[in-house]
């Protein structure tokens, strides 16, 4: 009977896609100690989004997270990154980016997972010889989408690529949840022909509900591993539940090896956490076509509405997602993920709010277009040439990492010859006044709770409660103020 | 651990019980082995808290959860107000104004020298400055050759589609 293995992304991809990535520290250390019985075979705990709102907006330095995780738990921990832009959408020289593997290895993660927002995956040459070189194990996946170019060869060239580079599992990312069932038939036997004797992963995502039946498609077709998080934090914009994989795995004939107890824990914990700190709760969406057309993630919809309206161009969402679709294809259909996700929406933005189409065209469009990002996986259309005046590709002969001169020799004059190697790669991602906050004092954390404690606490927030009284078998506790 | 003698799904359903109970002033529940008593406080006596009780974590900061995945979407709001020309400006000069809703950027990053100067000759190819969209940079050319008379909008202002930016004046 074939085993499949879990890796758990609740403490990353789950609040990153449903609680616009605002979980803490404090949050996640009661709960570690649960979800190191859970039989997961990984811990997915670092990504870019996490890091960024680490620093930018819960003040926490994201190096203590992953020191902490990685030494609470005995389950290997896991750090997204993306590519030769790490955390950020900026493109960073190799000095930078091995001395990011060599920080994170030193803080005890044990796996990182590196993919190229466009494939080219000369990008992840450097993030895969220097996470190795630190002692760290590599997933490196390929990432997913829809498009006349995105063939199940050209997928199977890209995980063949992969494994020449020292990968020590491959596998697919679909950050969108563009996967159907009809597809996955057809792709996954070609990647997992491809990938040999390598292991294999699947992460997709739930926005057009798909992705459990995909997931089933991936367990028939033997991929090894798949991301999933626990229900609370499951499904929407996030990633299958663990509970129903397993049903369906279990369905499948296919061992798990997790402790569901373990697991309906964690989720009840996860559960509580939604009411106490007013968060929502992951929700099964409704299928919606509409998706493959403008293949805009859900979140970033969102977000583009408010952008919209701050701009009063709120009642022009439906005509801009039909532009991105164009925009996408003139584009060389570059996959919906940050930067360049960023870069299609805006440039619609740019179109529909000029009445014509590359009056203005941003100047990293225009870099991308050159191919000083990377390869593009198809030739911008005439239009789009014309109106910037680039010659196509002209930048993607050499590996992105190398238009960047060193500046880990910069950072360390500027900062002195003391300076952490940490506090090196901090200032090379972001400003003076941004680090500020996270200088202070280390914190405190709380290792361990219960549904008891945690309803003690709840009573104690209530200022109306002025007595009360529990019982549970055999326990009595008595409370007044 | 062990068993636990009260689990989440049990807190989850005794909260959602208290939380609809909010107008009375006692709250007796029993389910199976669970029993739970609660009393109003009298007015004016919000005495301090319960003492032994672990310590809290923080409070949920309100439930503001707007974007599901890209956050920082701090795009400052626009300019009301659409700056009109000022008068000494000279009837042949050559206007640059705002192709977009922006913010508008004299220099190429924060603390580097301003594109141009007031005063300064530019070519029609000269960079005068940046209107960032929605994060992404678009440099302006000044689009005729001359010499900066007036620059209207300040660093790092919200500027409104067909506002006037820069004055050339291509003659002198």
């Amino acid at each position: 009977m074939g085993r499949l293995r879990f890796i758990d992304v609740t403490l990353r991809d789950g609040h990153q896609c449903l609680w616009a990535t605002r979980m803490t520290t404090a949050m996640m250390t009661p709960i570690l100690s649960t979800i190191d019985r859970a039989g997961y075979d990984y811990v997915n705990m670092l990504g870019g989004a996490v890091f960024d709102v680490c620093v930018r907006y819960l003040h926490e330095n994201p190096w203590r997270r992953v020191e902490m995780l990685s030494s609470r738990l005995s389950t290997p921990t896991d750090g997204f990154l993306r590519g030769q832009s790490l955390y950020t959408f900026e493109l960073f020289p190799d000095d930078i980016v091995e001395l990011n593997s060599q920080v994170l290895a030193r803080n005890g993660l044990k796996n990182v997972t590196v993919y190229d927002a466009l494939n080219d995956n000369r990008n992840v040459e450097v993030p895969i010889a220097s996470a190795k070189a630190a002692g760290m194990t590599v997933t490196a996946v390929t990432v997913y989408t829809v498009s006349p170019v995105h063939t199940d060869d050209y997928y199977a060239a890209r995980i063949r690529e992969l494994i020449a580079l020292g990968a020590d599992r491959v596998g697919v990312k679909d950050p969108t949840g563009l996967l159907t069932p009809e597809r996955a038939k057809t792709l996954f036997p070609v990647v997992m022909r491809a990938a040999g004797e390598t292991k294999v992963e699947l992460h997709s995502h739930c926005q057009s509900s798909l992705a459990p039946e995909v997931y089933s498609e991936a367990i028939r077709a033997g991929f090894h591993y798949v991301h999933t998080a626990v229900m609370p934090l499951a499904n929407g914009a996030s990633l299958p539940a663990v509970e129903e994989i397993a049903e369906r795995a279990a369905a499948l004939g296919v061992d798990t090896a997790l402790d569901m107890e373990a697991i309906r824990e964690v989720s009840g914990y996860f559960s509580w956490l939604c009411i106490r700190e007013g968060k929502p709760r992951g929700r099964v969406v409704a299928y919606d076509p509409s998706l493959y057309s403008h293949q805009v993630p859900g979140g970033m919809i969102s977000n583009l509405k408010s952008t919209l309206q701050t701009m009063r161009m709120g009642d022009r969402l439906p005509e801009i997602l039909e532009e991105v679709g164009r925009v996408r294809e003139d584009l060389g259909y570059p996959i919906l993920v940050s930067p360049f996700a960023q870069y299609v929406v805006t440039q619609a933005v740019l179109n529909v709010m000029q009445g014509e189409r590359y009056r203005t065209i941003p100047d990293e469009i225009r870099k991308y277009a050159m191919g000083y990002y990377g390869r593009l996986a198809a030739t911008p259309s005439r239009e789009f040439l014309e109106r910037a005046q680039v010659e196509p590709g002209v930048l993607a002969g050499e590996r992105a990492g190398t238009h960047v001169e060193p500046w880990v020799p910069r950072l360390r004059q500027a900062l002195g010859p003391k300076a952490h190697d940490e506090d090196i790669l901090l200032a090379a991602f972001y400003d003076k006044e941004l680090l500020a906050p996270l200088a202070g004092e280390a914190r405190s954390y709380s290792y361990r709770t219960s549904p008891l404690l945690e309803l003690v606490q709840y009573l104690r927030r209530r200022p109306e409660v002025g007595e009360a009284r529990v019982r549970v078998a055999g326990t009595e506790l008595a409370l007044a103020r | 651990m062990g068993k636990e003698i009260l689990s989440y799904d049990d807190l989850l359903q005794i909260v959602e019980l208290i939380k609809s109970a909010e107008a009375f002033s006692e709250f007796h529940l029993k389910i199976g082995d669970i029993e739970l008593d609660l009393r109003r406080s009298r007015p004016g006596t919000s005495g301090p808290a319960v003492a032994g009780a672990a310590p809290l974590p923080a409070v949920a900061e309100s439930a503001k959860v707007g974007a599901l995945v890209r956050i920082d979407n701090d795009i400052p709001e626009p300019a009301p107000r659409m700056s009109e020309l000022p008068s000494d400006i000279p009837a042949e000069s050559v206007v640059i104004r705002s192709p977009m809703v922006g913010t508008f950027y004299r220099s190429p990053e924060p603390g580097a020298k301003p594109f141009v100067e007031v005063g300064q000759r530019v070519s029609a190819e000269t960079t005068v400055c940046i209107i960032e969209v929605m994060k992404l940079m678009n440099s302006l050319p000044a689009g005729s050759a001359g010499r900066v008379t007036h620059v209207l909008v300040a660093d790092a202002q919200p500027v409104e589609m067909g506002q006037p930016l820069i004055v050339i004046d291509p003659k002198s």
